[in-house]
């Protein structure tokens, strides 16, 4: 018996053996689209796009990280656990995990190779290179004025090199602006020579010349002064060292190699969702130093991926990274009801990524995108609006049963968008606080038909709603309607509206000057707009520009109407209230020039607040006094559908973020033969 | 003959500048709102005087096209995209032998068509044959390019492989055709990649491009059948064939020689839409890329590269008709 049992064994282990190595054989490849001419760059701190996210996202790892089961919660990656803080938000202690490593790659001399481990260094640095103007500042907005004493680390490492010409742009800045810079730049020459030669008497004098000379306030003669004295220094005065990595930063404090602290400004709630964003991912400073300006395509991190190659416009080939940490795949209790119905929690508790390879293509046009998946060679696609009806039912947005049957699976996203069109509240025709200029941005408000645009340009897909803050945010309201909204098609109040503004029937009212871009559809969309606002009398002075035209309009206020739209960087609705905060005006990102010090002392309070009934009530408010004012007409955001093909498994697409590649897996079997 | 040569490649050379110039110039008519357009509309004042400084624009103009002239002449490029962050003399270099593979067959497949088709119809001119074949071509010039390529890559791609499991031609995508050895396992030439990758819009330009050549050749070799010589060469006995192919045909060289050689140049140019469609990282992509993303570096390199072609074309227009006709003397 015992040698029949030892013979099954052995026999068992062999069969065994020859699945596994047939399995291992079998490499797990999963094709996947990217819409448009892909990434940019695969250096973090200058992506600026999704598809720079897309594909970083895969290779480099964020201390913290969006859930995959639910996308508007987060969860810790790099970190151990979640930040703590023990003083309402203003310092946060956090403990990165042990073991993480860098990809193997050739710039870690050291070990040959071999990846090395992360380290709190690494945090530092990587946040730092967000400061570094060589990277043109490019995410900088995500860190400024959040961290103790990072600005000023920022202002005066950046100031290098003699430029001359730098003294004419300096003196077109704001008093502020320039005081700042030329103090900084005198502090660290001036000073650091009486400090090197340690004549304390000197450091004194010149601590108190220039304190003096700053302290008053500076007129446009003393600026032109400051400008000529500055570019009539010889150039080596205004020569420094390079950007210090190892200076210190006042809010980063090392504990050890796994533990430290960031100390903030002041309390901000979206700090924790900083350090989801791509742009913070943790990068290895030997793989920089080594590559330099091509570390832009020679990625190292500590992904789940690596990269293997990458033709720009054409393919992103990843590889799995070997050594990746500990990450599992969501516990099934963390799904709801429909994803477990999708069978998105069968891969629960188990390590990934379950991927060898991730082929991404680049798609400009979308009839290959979708003819390759029809012929399921790609994963899973976003259904471009021309596709929508061969995919899905227009009416109820259930997919068509033929599709369904072939095993293809629907998902829809409803993305964080802000469409509309705004005012500049700064224009002496449509902008201001009174009741008769309120009542004009009303009555244009209630001629527009939002519905008519969703139908006529986006196929009826798009959300319409009251309010700046998207679907599926606190503050969004319920039904997406409002009761202090002015919300049209309602032409007899409108009319009502715009005599009340002085203008009965439009009489009296020059044309207003409305700036959109002269791509896409806007020519179609802005004739819609015109044909809507002349039923009440209003007529626009059409400027259709190119993208930089339009922003610069805005930035310097000439626009006194104008088509934008914001994506949330983060998904809560404070990013989208910060659009209308005052000192945010243009060329801020608030392009309304809404200033209200009623609204600005709210926004300050929510700032700081944790999520709640009580910060909501405060956001509701504020979103109220929005829609009174008026300082634009909307809003609309897109929902994206997605069709995904039976082979590929685990795929619940968002764009809230792109950490969740590690998750798919793919089942050879259901691929159609080629 | 050489001495012509250097004669015009001279008095070339003043106007070569002058393009480059007045091209500079052009691009830095509004140079702060391009450089705003790449930095997005949360860009700050300081940002953008940061991008100009790395893109070397607040240099003086002079330095700029002193530098840009060097480029150009050392061949090197070495400038970066503002969009991509690549070299651009390396963007140029991936990007034109996908364009050659597209544009140099599709310009030979066209040319000796056309030329043949052009003969035929010119000998029977009249007849149910010509008008057959030019309503043929008529109908051909007057369907959009997006249509021939929508309708071809669906039927001649996705169709073919889903409904009858031929699949000779790819949906899209681009492989090397001459791939560099070491990333090939030995293999200099992929025939296999041309057919799978090229062949289909090979097929869609030339099946386009025909309907235009067709007409042009057909009315030179009419203008050629009225001629002296043809009616001397029927009167001695010649044979069709060899009226057509010896004595027609080199007759009309000449305009021949320059609607080939005017199209030269757009052979580095590619195609936008077929490279869009197919997914071909070619030179059309490149450009209409770098155009839209006021990516200057890009366009700077690439309307270069296109114009010195233009003129070495057009000198060496006038070497082929030297040699295709012996009463031209270059002199």
């Amino acid at each position: 018996m015992s040698v029949v049992r030892a013979l099954g064994r052995v026999c068992g282990c062999a069969v065994l053996a020859v699945a596994v190595g047939t399995a291992s054989a079998q490499e797990k490849v999963a094709q996947l689209p990217i819409r448009t001419d892909g990434p940019k760059s695969l250096d973090p701190v200058v992506g600026s796009t999704v598809y720079d996210n897309m594909a970083c996202a895969q290779i480099y790892e964020t201390l913290l990280v969006n859930k995959y089961a639910k996308p508007t919660e987060k969860e810790p990656l790099l970190l151990a656990e979640m930040p703590v803080s023990e003083d309402g938000g203003k310092t946060w202690s956090l403990k990165l995990k042990p073991g993480v490593l860098f990809h193997d790659n050739a710039c870690f001399t050291k070990t040959k190779g071999k990846g090395r481990e992360l380290v709190t260094d690494d945090v530092f640095y990587s946040f730092k290179r967000l400061a570094d103007a060589a990277y043109e500042l490019e995410s900088w907005w995500l860190l400024k004025d959040t961290v103790e004493g990072f600005d000023e680390f920022k202002r005066i490492q950046n100031w290098r090199g003699s430029m001359p010409e730098r003294a004419s742009w300096l003196s077109n800045q704001s008093p502020e602006t320039f005081k700042k810079t030329l103090f900084d730049r005198e502090l660290k020459n001036r000073l650091d020579t009486a400090l090197k030669d340690k004549d304390e008497d000197e450091v004194a004098e010149i601590t108190r010349k220039i304190t003096e000379q700053f302290n008053k306030d500076l007129t446009p003669a003393d600026l032109d002064t400051l400008a000529a004295e500055f570019a009539n220094q010889p150039a080596a005065t205004f020569e420094a060292a390079e950007f210090d990595y190892a200076a210190p930063v006042a809010g980063y404090r090392k504990i050890n190699d796994y533990e430290f602290e960031i100390e903030l400004v002041a309390p901000v709630t979206r700090f924790e969702w900083v350090l989801t964003m791509f742009q913070t991912s943790i990068v290895a400073r030997e793989a920089v130093e080594k590559y330099g300006d091509d570390f832009f395509r020679n990625p190292v991190g500590t992904g789940p991926f690596m990269l293997e190659s990458w033709t720009p416009k054409k393919d992103l080939h990843l590889v799995r990274n070997p050594n990746y940490h500990e990450v599992m795949y969501p516990e099934r209790g963390e799904w709801d009801r429909p994803d477990q119905r999708n069978r998105l929690h069968r891969a629960a508790g188990q390590q990934v990524p379950f991927l060898d390879r991730i082929e991404f293509t680049m798609y400009a046009q979308d009839q290959p995108m979708w003819l390759q998946f029809e012929a399921g060679r790609i994963g899973y696609t976003q259904v471009p609006d021309e596709y929508f009806p061969q995919a899905f039912d227009k009416r109820t947005k259930e997919l068509l049963p033929s599709v369904a049957a072939r095993g293809i699976r629907g998902h829809a996203n409803k993305l964080l968008d802000f469409i509309f069109r705004g005012f500049n509240m700064d224009d002496e025709l449509v902008g201001g606080y009174g009741p008769k200029k309120k009542a004009l941005r009303q009555a244009i408000s209630l001629a527009v038909d939002l519905n008519e645009f969703n139908e006529t340009f986006y196929s009826g897909l798009n959300v319409v709603y009251d309010g700046p803050i998207p679907p599926g945010l606190d503050g969004y309201p319920e039904g997406g309607t409002s009761s202090a909204a002015y919300q049209g098609p309602n032409l007899d109040l409108a009319r009502s509206k715009l005599a009340e503004a002085g203008y009965p029937d439009g009489e009296g009212l020059p044309p207003i000057k409305f700036y959109t871009q002269n791509g896409g559809n806007s020519p179609e969309q802005t004739e819609l707009l015109q044909r809507q606002l002349s039923r009440i009398g209003v007529e626009l002075d059409v400027q259709l520009v190119d993208f930089s035209t339009l922003i610069d309009a805005v930035n310097k206020k000439n626009a006194a109407m104008f088509s934008f739209a914001w994506s949330s960087d983060y998904p809560d609705g404070e990013n989208n209230l910060a659009l209308f905060y005052g000192p945010n005006e243009a060329p801020g990102a608030n392009h309304y020039n809404y200033k209200r010090d009623d609204y600005d002392e709210m926004y300050e309070q929510i700032l700081t607040m944790p999520a709640g009934d009580e910060r909501t009530a405060i956001m509701v408010e504020m979103r109220d006094m929005i829609l009174e004012d008026v300082p634009y007409v909307g809003s609309m955001a897109r929902e994206r559908h997605y069709v995904i093909n039976p082979w590929l498994l685990n795929c619940k697409p968002t764009e809230r973020y792109y950490a969740w590649f590690k998750f798919l897996d793919v089942d050879d079997s259901k691929r159609p033969e080629r | 003959m050489w001495a012509y040569l250097v004669r015009r490649l001279l008095y070339y050379i003043p106007l070569y500048l002058c393009i480059l110039l007045v091209l500079m110039l052009l691009l830095r008519i509004d140079v702060d709102s391009a450089v705003a357009g790449q930095l997005g509309k949360q860009a700050t004042p300081e940002q953008i005087q940061l991008k100009k400084d790395k893109m070397g624009l607040n240099d003086p103009f002079y330095k700029q096209y002193a530098m840009f002239l060097g480029d150009v002449f050392t061949l090197s490029f070495d400038q970066r995209s503002w969009e991509q962050e690549l070299p651009v003399g390396e963007m140029i270099r991936k990007a034109l032998p996908p364009t050659l593979m597209i544009t140099l067959p599709s310009l030979a497949f066209t040319a000796v068509i056309s030329i043949a088709v052009g003969l035929v119809c010119s000998f029977n001119r009249g007849r149910f044959l010509d008008r057959g074949l030019m309503i043929a071509a008529v109908l051909g010039m007057s369907v959009s390019y997006l249509v021939y390529i929508i309708i071809g890559q669906y039927f001649g791609a996705y169709v073919l492989g889903q409904q009858h499991g031929i699949t000779p031609f790819e949906i899209e995508g681009y492989e090397a055709v001459f791939p560099p050895i070491e990333g090939s396992d030995g293999a200099w030439f992929v025939p296999g990649n041309w057919i799978k990758y090229c062949a289909l819009p090979v097929i869609i330009g030339v099946g386009v491009a025909m309907g235009y050549d067709t007409r042009f050749y057909r009315a030179v070799m009419v203008e050629e059948c009225a001629r002296d010589y043809i009616v001397t060469a029927t009167a001695k006995g010649a044979t069709s064939k060899k009226i057509m192919f010896v004595h027609m045909l080199k007759n009309a060289m000449i305009p021949i020689v320059t609607r080939i050689m005017i199209s030269l140049p757009f052979l580095i140019a590619g195609s936008i839409l077929v490279e869009m469609y197919f997914s071909i990282p070619g030179m059309g992509r490149t450009m209409i890329t770098a155009i839209n993303g006021k990516d200057f570096p890009v366009v700077q390199a690439t309307v270069a590269v296109f114009a010195a072609f233009v003129i070495v074309t057009v000198i060496l227009t006038d070497v082929c008709y030297a040699i295709v006709d012996p009463r031209v003397r270059l002199s």
